[in-house]
């Protein structure tokens, strides 16, 4: 397991919500091409600590946080740190599609491009037409480019997003309970599609579904009350945990 | 006894309603009333189209081309001064400004709203005219500029308010999907914070000129009213409103004069009529381009 | 809800019918009132409620019987005399003092003196530059009253139209109206260019009132009690009440107070004319 690289690494993370607690000394590894899950109970600090990842905690009014998180051995907390940068690299994706509201499909798609200044049409459309089709949207919608992007359905807008996040060719990408809001058939595709991602990005997913983190995921990380109780390879976690909690929780004995 | 309740609330509610339309359409049918009978000796072109407002003199010439222009120059000065202001204002209130401070400038902004026109327009009087004769080089301060500026401030308080609500609830998630693709906070606001707005910015633009098109005081204080056709903004102007402020005591109740400015206020109220319309089209256009598969 | 309007309206009305209404010019409003607080310190059981809105309005309020006395700064209109007549009203015209129309420039203004007819050139804007007149390099700024006031009207009569019924001369549009002889005040003090027209009781030290002549040869009168009273200051005019017919006791009473020498002696304090 240590021989691994590693993409992303947490140390001593604390995070708080106006003054309460809501990670404490989190210690956790995220790995190149591997797809790491976050489970445990709502309210355990599991969006928290994904949303450290890519500091999007520190812009709610009255978060903060304290420790270190390391991407490629730099860290990500030091001073002058390139947020920009730092999200262009560490992509996300949210539990509801956020598709913008007043932008069409192809507009979406392209929106992370052309943040990043004057780039010349075919290069956007050549990267449009790529992340499209890295998140398997692009038979559907490639007659339909101009169309708004709120339109579609909730299992295409949220591929939608994830096309727009992939466009900016990020090194990670954060789902934050990607399929929470959509039905079983998108969820399927989501699913395939992270399968697919995995060559090429280190993965991190939050969900509350454990059969999904045991079928996508090769690591699993338990959180309880803003604690990472334990993290092992996937089939460990669901099949010979340490941690009578962590037992306790995957066996469904757990509120 | 539930129902005969309930039925007397419905129908208590029922009357209400309609009392506000029937209202509506009382004033509407007595200003068309007295209005009208205006055009039984002066013809409705040489009224709309005529150059000469000399309502008392003998014979009394009722041109209001100058009256309308003027009530336009000086709301299209005062649109063009209070959006981007108000805009921009809203954005600091909403996003930039730490809350302790956007508290204050929040209640400093509707107290704005608070100061009785009379007290600007005296305060205009007193500092903006002078200030703009000193500025500009003008014979007199007393132009379209400065009921422009006045006209701007009192409508800020409607258009910042109603725009900081629309920014506010634009939902979380578009501002942090777009900070997650690594957008500035400049390019979330621009780039999709205010296009998410856009309906509330459009709806706080035209409350804002249904405001300054029919305010009065202000503008009859510091534009100079001197009934011109107005060529620019540095120049005095006479508005619809003023007109009718300033000689609706005057003018004998029966007389043509008394017409004229009862026919002014028909003016008027298509001009807000058409506002509204065009207000609601540009918004019912915005939700079906939303709405749209 | 129509019957709920309709009562408030007539209780409205019946309480006002014991107050003497005073309704109309705003030259003679600050006058009217000081009136009134002396009249009701003599006679506290009476109530006297004094508003403006010009003399036209006033005069409007009569015809239309919403006041008992109608202040005004000019004699009514032929019009107006027909118009009430044929509702009923005969108007009872009564002068209760005197007032000098000032015309005052800035004080940093080296003019003095002005004619009648260079008034109305300059108000007609035959004249637009103070050098036609003798003075410095710089644009008339001509300041006038809204048309709501008998100031205005009695100015355009005496002075624009040089007090000729049929002079088709009127103010040149690009006159600024003002809403109120404040409002002149308060652009004469701060424009050197300007020039404005108001009551005497609101010249202050802050303009210069100009003397003002009949012709160019003179002579020329400064306005102030004596030169109007005398009849001598070509400006001036008589402020007058109207009434419906003779009026009934309570407001009779009112009339002589202010005819009486108590009430010409408040018309000085006001720095208007008494007629006395």
């Amino acid at each position: 397991m240590d021989k691994l690289p590693i993409k992303m690494k947490a140390v001593d993370l604390n995070a708080w919500f106006s003054g309460k607690q809501a990670l404490s000394k989190i210690n956790m590894d995220v790995y190149s091409n591997k797809v790491t899950a976050v489970i445990g109970p709502s309210g355990c600090g599991k969006s928290t600590f994904v949303r450290n990842l890519n500091r999007l905690h520190e812009t709610i009014p009255g978060a903060t946080v304290e420790g270190a998180v390391f991407l490629d051995e730099e860290n990500i907390f030091k001073p002058r740190y390139d947020l920009v940068d730092l999200r262009r690299r560490v992509g996300m994706v949210f539990q509801k599609p956020t598709p913008f509201p007043t932008m069409s499909i192809y507009e979406n798609a392209a929106a992370g491009i052309k943040l990043a200044g004057r780039v010349p049409r075919p290069v956007v459309d050549q990267a449009v037409e790529t992340a499209l089709k890295q998140a398997a949207l692009w038979n559907e919608v490639k007659d339909c480019l101009d169309k708004p992007g709120i339109g579609l359905s909730g299992g295409q807008q949220q591929r939608l997003c994830i096309a727009r996040t992939l466009a900016v060719r990020p090194e990670v990408i954060l789902l934050d309970e990607p399929c929470s809001a959509l039905d079983p058939i998108s969820t399927g595709k989501i699913e395939e599609l992270i399968h697919e991602l995995k060559k090429e990005y280190a993965i991190v997913i939050v969900t509350h579904n454990m059969q999904q983190a045991a079928r996508v995921a090769d690591f699993t990380g338990f959180f309880l009350l803003g604690e990472l109780v334990e993290f092992d390879v996937t089939g460990k976690i669901f099949t010979a945990p340490r941690d009578k909690r962590t037992e306790d929780y995957v066996t469904g004995r757990f509120g | 006894m539930k129902r005969t309740t309930e039925w007397i609330i419905e129908k208590l509610i029922f009357i209400s309603g309609i009392g506000s339309i029937v209202f509506v359409a009382l004033i509407f049918f007595f200003l068309l009333k007295e209005g009208l009978s205006l055009f039984a000796s002066v013809n409705v072109f040489s009224f709309l189209f005529g150059v000469n407002w000399y309502p008392i003199s003998e014979p009394p010439q009722f041109g209001i081309l100058p009256l309308i222009l003027g009530s336009l120059l000086v709301t299209l000065g005062a649109v063009v001064i209070a959006v981007p202001l108000g805009i921009a204002s809203a954005l600091y209130v909403a996003e930039v400004a730490p809350k302790w401070l956007s508290e204050i400038l929040k209640s400093g902004i509707e107290l704005l709203a608070a100061i009785p026109s009379i007290v600007l327009g005296f305060i205009g009087i007193a500092t903006l005219a002078p200030f703009l004769k000193n500025v500009f080089n003008l014979p007199s301060g007393l132009t379209a500029l400065a009921g422009s500026i006045m006209l701007a401030f009192m409508a800020m308080p409607t258009i910042v308010s109603i725009i900081e609500d629309s920014i506010n609830s634009v939902p979380r998630s578009y501002r942090e999907g777009s900070l997650a693709l690594g957008a500035t906070r400049w390019q979330t606001i621009y780039r999709v914070i205010l296009p998410a707005a856009s309906s509330g910015i459009l709806a706080a633009i035209m409350l804002g000129i249904g405001r300054v098109i029919g305010e009065t005081m202000a503008v009859l204080m510091i534009t100079g009213n001197a009934a011109i056709l107005p060529t620019s903004i540095l120049q005095p102007v006479r508005t619809l409103t003023a007109t009718i402020a300033a000689e609706m005591g005057e003018a004998v109740s029966g007389s043509e004069h008394y017409f004229a400015l009862f026919a002014i206020g028909i003016v008027l109220f298509v001009i807000s009529f058409i506002i509204n319309l065009v207000a609601d089209f540009f918004m019912n256009r915005n939700k079906k381009r939303n709405k749209k598969k | 809800m129509f019957l709920v309007l309709i009562m408030f309206l007539s209780s409205g009305c019946a309480r006002g019918n014991k107050a003497i209404q005073i309704k109309g010019s705003d030259t003679m409003v600050n006058l009217a009132e000081a009136w009134t607080e002396k009249f009701m310190e003599k006679y506290p059981e009476s109530a006297v409620a004094v508003t403006g809105g010009g003399s036209g309005g006033g005069i409007a309020s009569l015809i239309s019987g919403t006041t008992d006395i109608a202040k005004a700064s000019r004699d009514m209109h032929h019009k107006e005399i027909l118009l009430a007549n044929r509702r009923g009203v005969y108007p009872l015209e009564l002068q209760v003092a005197s007032d000098g129309v000032v015309v005052v420039v800035n004080p940093a203004n080296p003019i003095n003196k002005l004619t009648i007819k260079e008034l109305s050139d300059i108000y007609t804007r035959k004249v637009k530059n103070w050098r036609e007149l003798g003075g410095p390099d710089r644009q008339i700024v001509a300041l006038s009253r809204e048309r709501n006031s008998g100031t205005h009207v009695f100015f355009l009569e005496t002075v624009v139209k040089l007090g000729q019924k049929k002079n088709p001369n009127e103010f040149a549009a690009d006159v600024l109206m003002m809403p109120s002889s404040q409002a002149v005040v308060e652009e004469v003090i701060s424009n050197k260019s300007a020039i404005g027209y108001i009551g005497l009781g609101y010249l202050n030290n802050r303009q210069k009132a100009l003397a003002v002549g009949k012709d160019k040869r003179g002579p020329f009168f400064l306005p102030n009690i004596a030169t109007v009273k005398k009849g001598e200051y070509p400006i001036s005019r008589s402020l007058l009440f109207y009434t419906n017919g003779t009026p009934e006791a309570r407001v009779q009473r009112f009339i002589d107070f202010v005819l009486s020498p108590d009430g010409q002696e408040i018309v000085k304090t006001m720095d208007f004319v008494p007629i006395k």
